[in-house]
């Protein structure tokens, strides 16, 4: 991925068994990585090759209704582009924002970071029951639209995939804003300052200078916005509503209310495999910008 | 000086010793067991009424979990022999479920010495009565005039204002048979529901989860939906413009049972809080205002504001056979989300 971490090497000291020793000390995580990540997800993967509920014979029968289905296309599709759709929506936004936050005073940069991760600090179930009561029908924004005549008939907003995009782009932008912030900030403002002493406009700055460096950042924040926004059960089923059906949902109704685990496991799969599939395209369009940045 | 030491050791000790006795003794609880609950009316009733009321004649705590019917029976088979609560609160269908896959242990109505006051009929080898539901058209009077039936839903100016839910809950389950039912369907055939649904589909104000029906009704999102009479209750207690409507073709009404379930480490606890559920104090609290319960228990007076005055009254309230159901009821419910998505 993107999100290089650079591990600090001590040169100068040399003990026996140096390359061991950090990998001794990822042992505990390594393991609980296996025992409660790897070995569930493997079983999840053989629990969708049994063939029938009560989970007795093997076949391929879960995948077949699940591939075999125009439905579950269009959920699987309605998913990856609720994804875009909110990743369109909060980069957006956020990009102004992280120009702004590049040239503001440090005391000014600060408040705007607050302000950015001021969503993370609120409980999911209280930021989407917040939405309900400004997106509703007769909520905040409805209110205003009405008040101020714009529209003689209450919008409808709650229950509509509009209404869901808006309020995911306000829950999954510091997942945008905080790694976008980080690479903005370590850009050489010579190297703006170059471009600008050599005749460029701020525009062909913006587009030729400043984006394709910010791009390591804006595709870490792509990546993280449209991995949490097409998995995001509670603000998909409370915001979404009964008639917008994705990929979460589908899930827990065949695990829990149908009681059909291995068609759940099938799903579950298919929900991780598309979404890993974009990610790397983002990731990979990401790793390739800063190839070329980079030399 | 080793003599003065060993005293006040001594001394220490035996403080030490006596605070411990008194918090060993008379003000631990005996211990706590864990209940399943219904998500809105029924958890707030509880957490009002059951949770003081079992602390006080047993000193046990009560924690609870908000689940429907159907999500709880779910939830024990996953758990697989750990079950994550001891007692099941069921509606006709899940319980015949529950019993089927052997997820409930048999009940011993000796163990509840309320039982004297609950209706024999009400008590079986599996569990025990706590309340009967009644389940009818909720609407906003301010802003509707009252639906007659549920062929109602379906016209202006319902239809524009109503919010509606699946299978996956008992009331939203009858509710659907019914229309089906005026529509000429019946019990195992919900063909017409779905018909008429379809038509009206684009113009219907809200599909919703059950347990987000409340908070879309209460928000103005619809103002008109199916539910019970408690659900009517809570809200109107909060000050939302709701009344309950019992439709002409009459109001489905079913009984609300509690069993332990499969493997509960806390049996004894459990009777403990049955027990104090259908007990006279309990059922005549619930049955009062914001919650409206119509109590099993026949030392309590059913209220003025109650859809039925005595127990006996069941039997003119519209009853489901739940063993023709339950095996379709899985097909509807995908059905349901399937049809009713965009």
């Amino acid at each position: 991925m993107s999100i290089a971490v650079a591990a600090p090497v001590a040169a100068g000291a040399a003990p026996l068994r140096r390359d061991i020793g950090p990998w001794a000390l990822t042992l505990p995580l390594g393991a609980a990585y296996l025992a409660f990540f790897v070995a569930p997800l493997l079983m999840l993967l053989a629990v969708s090759f049994y063939a029938d509920e009560r989970m007795t014979t093997l076949g391929l029968r879960q995948w077949e209704r699940f591939l075999g289905d125009p439905f579950h296309w269009k959920v699987v599709a309605d998913t990856l582009l609720l994804g875009a759709k909110t990743v369109a929506a909060t980069v957006l936004l956020g990009l102004p924002l992280a120009l702004v936050w590049r040239t503001a005073p440090p005391f000014w940069q600060r408040m705007l970071l607050f302000i950015v991760v001021l969503p993370l600090l609120t409980s999911v179930v209280v930021r989407t029951f917040a939405w309900i009561v400004i997106l509703g029908r007769e909520g905040v924004v409805n209110a205003l639209v009405l008040g101020l005549g714009l529209a003689s008939e209450p919008l409808r907003l709650l229950q509509t995939e509009l209404g869901l995009v808006i309020a995911l782009t306000q829950i999954e932008m510091p997942l945008l804003m905080l790694p976008l912030l980080a690479v903005i900030s370590r850009i050489d403002p010579n190297v703006i300052d170059a471009s600008a002493s050599l005749g460029a406009s701020p525009w062909r700055t913006l587009f030729t200078v400043i984006l394709p460096l910010s791009l390591p950042g804006i595709s870490a924040g792509c990546l993280l916005v449209f991995a949490s926004s097409t998995t995001a059960f509670i603000s998909q089923s409370v915001i979404g509503g009964g008639r917008l059906v994705y990929l979460p949902a589908l899930v827990w109704q065949q695990a829990m209310v149908v009681s059909d685990w291995p068609f759940a496991a099938t799903a579950a799969v298919m929900l991780m495999v598309s979404v890993m599939a974009v990610i790397a395209v983002i990731a990979l369009v990401g790793r390739v910008a800063a190839g070329r940045i980079g030399g | 000086m080793p003599r003065l030491s060993l005293g006040r050791r001594a001394a220490l000790l035996s403080l030490g010793g006596l605070a411990a006795a008194s918090i060993a003794t008379p003000a631990r609880a005996r211990g706590s067991v864990t209940a399943a609950i219904y998500p809105g009316a029924w958890d707030e009733a509880f957490r009002t009424h059951v949770v003081p009321a079992l602390k006080r004649a047993h000193n046990v705590d009560l924690a609870m979990e908000p689940l429907f019917a159907v999500d709880q029976v779910n939830k024990v088979q996953a758990a697989r022999g750990a079950p994550p609560f001891d007692v099941f609160v069921l509606d006709p269908g899940p319980r015949i479920t529950a019993i089927e896959r052997g997820l409930c242990e048999p009940f011993d109505a000796r163990q509840i010495p309320n039982r004297a006051q609950v209706p024999e009929r009400m008590i079986d080898q599996w569990g025990i009565g706590v309340s009967v539901q009644v389940v009818g058209i909720a609407y906003n009077p301010r802003k509707l005039p009252v639906p007659k039936g549920w062929a109602d839903l379906f016209r202006e100016p319902f239809v524009s204002r109503l919010g509606i839910t699946g299978f996956q809950t008992t009331f939203g389950t009858v509710s659907l048979i019914e229309i089906a039912k005026v529509f000429g369907g019946s019990e195992t055939n919900v063909e017409p529901a779905f018909v008429e649904l379809k038509k009206v589909l684009p113009r219907i104000a809200a599909v919703g989860a059950p347990a987000a029906m409340p908070g879309l009704f209460q928000q103005g999102q619809c103002d008109v939906m199916y539910t019970n009479t408690q659900n009517v209750a809570t809200l109107k207690e909060r000050g939302v413009d709701i009344a309950f409507a019992i439709p002409e073709t009459g109001a489905p009404a079913f009984l609300t049972t509690m069993h332990l379930v499969k493997g509960t480490r806390e049996a004894a606890n459990a009777y403990r809080y049955i027990d104090t559920v259908v007990s006279a104090g309990v059922q005549e609290a619930l049955s009062k205002p914001p919650f409206n319960f119509i109590p099993v228990n026949q030392a309590v007076p059913l209220g003025a504001d109650m859809p039925m005055r005595s127990l006996d009254e069941m039997a003119n309230f519209v009853s489901h056979d739940w063993s023709k159901i339950n095996p379709l009821r899985s097909d509807w419910i995908q059905r349901f989300n399937r049809e009713m998505a965009r």
